[in-house]
């Protein structure tokens, strides 16, 4: 176990750095961000005075190896938008994204567990229809519709939750189901499969033929079984999660990494951008192996190779 | 079976509607809703809280480096300038109590003896030199251009400041009293260094930061020492939404109380709530359609040029997009401006046939091929214009970028034929509307060189005589309407919502100075 | 290979039967069985004849403006329009037809995006299998790379550098979604290559081509139709929110996810602008995912039993 998470630990640099390379590459052709930085009415002079002063005007190699090297040291650089250090201008902005994705996930579990597994055991009938069509609304809805409406109804007409803004518990119920909403969509169809896969499997079979009642055979034997794939599940699911908040946090205004991304895309705020995704990296690497670990815990029959 | 299928989707679209059905609903249920909601919050004389909610987030606290108009509405709370504008752009003093021209290049400034910053330091002539000259010399600053003509600040005494220019500067108390001109503690910058500054800011003003929550609010306390009286709120807090229906929900449910930034559409719902009003207020934003006049470019012929103007109906499209919210000018020194021409203002030519006449004229009988760019925040009133365009024998590419992209292409100067663009005017100055068409800054963008307006632009811009600086603008704006380097469709105008108890004054120049907002 | 991908690979590529004859006639069989399966067939060709006959269907233009007619309620609401079924939008523009011609964008990046991430991940997937060693290792990093990052992210970046349209979208949801393709082709590759008869092949000298062609092909075609089905649907949601984020299709190209982006502000007052063009949505991915349940019963042995 101890050597297999150390050399996922070794594999995780060079994945590291390809994706600090790619988004080097893309952030500096996306273009000059000393266009987007001083007044229009700037001249050609002032331009050049600036793009120096920030080092742009060196070979992109050149940039791109300085960066690197203060990268390792945990500096981005600044941010051109706020004046200040990019890694803690992201890390600040983490535990509000955890939460938001916290309570996002642990809906989503929620919601889809039970609906995948009555959508697998009642196969075909009206109710797994009915299933199949509040995941096609889930997926189909875009995040940004589902939280419009929700603010419509449960602030604005029901006054029972606050529309937007990060506050106390209450603040996160609506931007946490709407996150939640699209993953479960998902979750669903995929638990569906999963069950579907251990009912159909031998034991199962064995097992309901030997007249055990239903009800023992699910939860004892297929349940366990089918939950070990949703760990994969989750895991696998975690990567769209952030995506999601991307969209979620702009329509509750939620003081995420996600909002910050998005505005730091539209400013050419590279050094934000850099250090964001590759924080953002190192969580989903870390989630996945935290996923394969406890993959390999519950199912005893995988080697640790 | 096959009614499974038609209850299963009967039951997805009941949801659906039912849901969206409610959002409808909303017009005439929150009405008690949000009565209940605002009543619970502390309403009249107690309600110490002022809550404002924009699109954006504030760039920084540092009013030299921000370039927009939102940031600076924020700020004005926490720092001074030497004099303000009042509501009416008389120029007020503020730090400064009064001022004289000492000769074309010297202006005398006396300063408040009674002024302290936030952190108990006293406001003396060091800190309107340590101001002034970081902005003007520093060009790293976005708003360096503005004052990279100042030579340098003398202090005369600890009250009283000489700033001279390199060149005369007829607007020099424009530029003091607007984004940028905000002062700054030296001594506490100076021990402390720029980036501490930042994260605890210290200024003058009425209001005394306490908390910076990015992308979602700031928070300010009041400044009990203010020199100008203690101020009426306990706290002011400016929040940031993006999403422009949150914003609107947020002042229904009394969550914020001015939401900044109200589409068209939702005037009607807010109006319809007892206590919530909305305002309409002109700001200093010009939309543009700017043509490339580079010879080869089918604008290039002054009459595809007039069949662009003639073709496009502005009352339809302030109507249409802008809620009513525009006023139709064939100027952009709107009144309020130093150098405006009232003749043309709130006017617009429209001539659907002979704007087709013209293009026959031209030889483009056959479909005349434009491209037309805009920003993703003025979509709508691009689509529209491309197909008022088209209506006249215009085959119109329509480009549709984002924010980011489109700064870069306007800036690189790589428009085609025309693009659309809002353009402010913080100076209140007819200078700064004509920058972009100076030849200098016109070359590679729209191209446009004509002589005799650029000898005027270059005189006005050094041109201590008022009266007769005036003039040369007004005259500019009358050959505008023939060169047509540029059209434009109207003068925009803020549309506020306002919640119930607030009396506020929209400001042309965007600003919210919270002193001026009041509870009724 | 982490065993993320293994598990994956493994529960997507499945142990197939080797021929192929007889598969589509009992297809046909099974999809006339399974309610659901005729039900999304049914939905996906009402879409594609839908979108290729777009000028039959539709009543307008789907790019006429007239702003004197904007924000109509459906026709058979108060105030609604005899001419404009399902209203209009806020610049007055039908909205039945943006409906009808919006939905060849969603189909043509649907399918597009598909076809490209399909060929990045064969293609990646067999150089990895067939080589090995630092090929492998490399794309393998490059895969984890792409995992690591969030699809909108990357996309967010690469249209801000590109430029939105149509290609630009396609290229870029492509690129993004090709990782698993490549571990099921890879996964299979390796499998495949240990058996005996592949080697005896090799041994007599059979090419690479070749081996790629008769064996590998016909084994991994199955987890391609299910990946692909549930790409196509998520490909759909993710124009729509690259057009929240400003960065869809631009007009005057009509596209379901731009309909309801701009819709979504006019939610509260008019709220056919953005629900129908949504309601569309959903239809259609409801009709793709029970298409790929069936694909996925079909085509997977161990799932057929129960049918």
């Amino acid at each position: 176990m101890g050597k297999y998470i150390v050399k996922s630990l070794l594999q995780m640099v060079p994945v590291l750095f390809l994706i600090s390379a790619i988004v080097f590459v893309l952030v500096h052709v996306t273009g000059d961000p000393v266009n987007l930085m001083l007044p229009e009415t700037a001249t050609e002079e002032d331009r050049a005075v600036l793009s120096k002063a920030l080092g742009l005007d060196r070979p992109l190699y050149i940039q791109f190896g300085l960066f690197l090297y203060n990268a390792v040291q945990g500096d981005f650089g600044h941010s051109f938008h706020y004046g200040q250090s990019a890694l803690p201008l992201v890390l600040e902005r983490l535990p509000a994204s955890f939460q938001l994705a916290g309570a996002g996930m642990l809906i989503a579990t929620l919601l889809a567990i039970p609906l995948g597994i009555i959508s697998a055991l009642k196969r075909n009938t009206y109710l797994d229809l009915f299933i199949s069509g509040l995941s096609a609304l889930g997926k189909g809805m875009p995040n940004f519709w589902t939280g419009i409406m929700l603010i419509l109804l449960f602030s604005v007409i029901l006054g029972i939750f606050p529309v937007s803004g990060k506050g106390g518990p209450e603040h996160l119920v609506l931007p946490a189901i709407t996150l939640g909403a699209g993953i479960a969509a998902q979750m669903t169809r995929l638990i569906r499969a999963s069950m579907l896969e251990i009912l159909n499997q031998e034991y199962i079979r064995t097992a309901r033929s030997k007249g055990l009642l239903e009800t023992i055979v699910i939860f004892k034997h297929a349940l366990r079984n089918g939950l070990i794939p949703v760990v994969t599940i989750m895991g696998l699911q975690f990567t769209s999660l952030i995506g999601g908040t991307l969209v979620t946090e702009t329509v509750f205004s939620w003081p995420g990494l996600g909002q910050l991304l998005v505005s730091a895309v539209n400013t050419h705020d590279m050094s934000i951008v850099q250090a964001a995704v590759f924080v953002i990296a190192i969580i989903v690497l870390a989630v996945n192996l935290l996923t394969d670990i406890v993959y390999r815990y519950l199912d005893p029959r995988i080697k640790y190779s | 079976m096959k009614r499974w299928y038609v209850q299963g989707f009967a039951v997805i679209i009941a949801v659906m509607l039912v849901v969206t059905g409610c959002g409808n609903a909303a017009e005439t249920t929150n009405e008690t809703q949000t009565n209940g909601g605002t009543a619970s919050a502390p309403a009249g004389g107690d309600k110490t809280t002022l809550t404002i909610a924009n699109a954006t987030d504030i760039e920084s606290f540092d009013t030299h480096n921000n370039n927009n108009t939102m940031s600076e509405a924020v700020l004005v709370n926490v720092f001074d300038y030497l004099l303000k504008n009042d509501a009416e752009q008389n120029k007020v003093p503020v730090l400064a109590t009064s001022w004289e021209q000492v000769n074309d290049t010297t202006w005398r400034l006396k300063l408040r003896d009674d002024v302290k910053f936030h952190n108990g330091d006293p406001f003396t002539a060091a800190d309107v030199k340590f101001s002034l000259e970081r902005v003007a010399k520093d060009s790293t600053l976005k708003q360096n251009t503005y004052y990279k003509h100042i030579k340098e600040v003398n202090i005369i005494d600890d009250y009283t400041v000489d700033i001279v220019t390199e060149t005369p500067d007829p607007i020099m108390l424009n530029r003091l009293s607007r984004m940028g001109a905000g002062i700054l503690p030296s001594k506490y910058i100076e021990e402390n260094g720029i980036e501490a500054f930042l994260k605890a800011p210290v200024g003058t003003g009425p209001y005394k930061f306490s908390k910076w929550t990015k992308d979602d609010r700031i928070e300010l306390v009041k400044n009990a020492d203010y020199f100008g009286g203690t101020p009426k709120w306990e706290n002011v807090v400016f929040r940031s939404i993006p999403e422009a229906s949150t914003r609107v929900s947020e002042l229904l449910t009394g969550g914020v109380d001015i939401a900044a930034g109200v589409p068209s559409t939702d005037i009607a719902r807010i109006d319809g709530v007892d206590g919530l009003s909305v305002e309409q207020a002109k700001i200093q934003r010009v939309l543009h359609i700017i043509m490339r006049m580079t010879e080869g470019s089918i604008t290039a012929d002054p009459k595809v040029r007039e069949a662009i103007e003639l073709a496009i109906d502005n009352q339809v499209i302030i109507d249409s997009i802008a809620g009513g919210a525009g006023i139709p000018t064939r100027t952009s020194v709107t009144p309020g401006n130093f150098g405006s021409d009232p003749s043309l203002y709130d006017t617009f030519v429209y001539d659907q046939e002979r704007a087709r006449a013209l293009l026959k004229e031209a030889g483009y009988e056959n479909g005349a091929k434009v491209s037309f760019s805009s920003a993703v925040q003025y979509k709508e009133v691009a689509e529209v214009v491309a197909a008022m365009l088209t209506d006249v024998g215009f085959e119109v590419n329509l480009e549709i970028l984002e924010a980011s992209s489109f700064s870069e292409k306007l800036n690189s100067k790589k428009f085609n034929e025309l693009f659309l663009l809002g353009v402010g005017n913080s100076l209140f100055d007819a200078s700064n509307n004509y920058n972009r068409f100076k030849k200098e800054n016109a070359a590679g963008e729209t191209d446009y060189n004509n002589p005799e307006v650029e000898e005027l632009l270059q005189s006005a811009l050094q041109n201590m005589d008022l009266a007769d600086r005036e003039k040369q603008y007004q005259k500019v704006q009358q050959q505008f309407t023939v060169d047509r380097p540029t059209i434009y469709l109207y003068q925009m105008k803020g549309i506020y919502g306002i919640g119930a108890g607030i009396g506020y004054t929209p400001r042309l120049d965007e600003m919210y100075y919270a002193e001026d907002i009041t509870l009724k | 290979m982490s065993l993320l991908s293994k598990s994956q690979a493994d529960g997507l590529s499945g142990k197939q039967p080797e021929e192929t004859e007889g598969k589509w006639r009992h297809g046909m069989k099974s999809l006339l069985k399974s309610k659901t399966g005729t039900l999304g067939i049914l939905i996906v060709l009402v879409v594609c004849i839908i979108a290729i006959g777009a000028p039959l269907f539709a009543t307008h233009e789907p790019a006429k403006i007239s702003p004197a007619q904007r924000l109509l309620p459906p026709m058979w609401l108060e105030g609604g329009a005899p001419d404009h079924l399902l209203g209009t939008d806020n610049l007055g523009r039908d909205i039945w037809s943006r409906i009808v011609y919006g939905s060849q964008v969603s189909l043509i990046v649907g399918i597009g995006a598909v076809l490209l991430s399909g060929a990045i991940g064969a293609l990646l997937g067999l150089l990895a299998g067939f080589y090995g060693k630092w090929v492998n290792a490399i794309i393998m990093r490059v895969a984890d790379a792409f995992i690591a990052i969030p699809a909108i992210l990357f996309m967010l970046v690469v249209l801000a550098v590109l430029g939105p349209g149509l290609g630009t979208l396609i290229f870029v949801i492509g690129v993004t979604n090709w990782v698993s393709y490549a571990r099921v082709v890879r996964g299979e590759v390796l499998s495949v290559k240990e058996r005996d008869f592949v080697k005896a092949a090799r041994a007599l000298g059979a090419r690479n081509g070749r081996i790629i062609f008769t064996h590998i092909l016909p084994n991994v075609l199955s987890s391609f139709i299910i990946i692909s089905t549930m790409s196509v649907a998520t490909t759909i949601i993710m124009e729509a929110s690259l057009s929240f984020l400003g960065l869809g299709i631009k007009p005057p190209a009509v596209s379901w996810g731009g309909m309801l982006s701009d819709g979504r502000q006019y939610l509260a007052t008019s709220w056919w602008v953005a629900t129908f063009p949504g309601l569309a949505i959903t239809i259609t991915v409801l009709g793709v995912i029970f298409f790929g349940d069936w694909l996925r019963d079909m085509l997977d042995p161990r799932m057929k039993s129960k049918e």
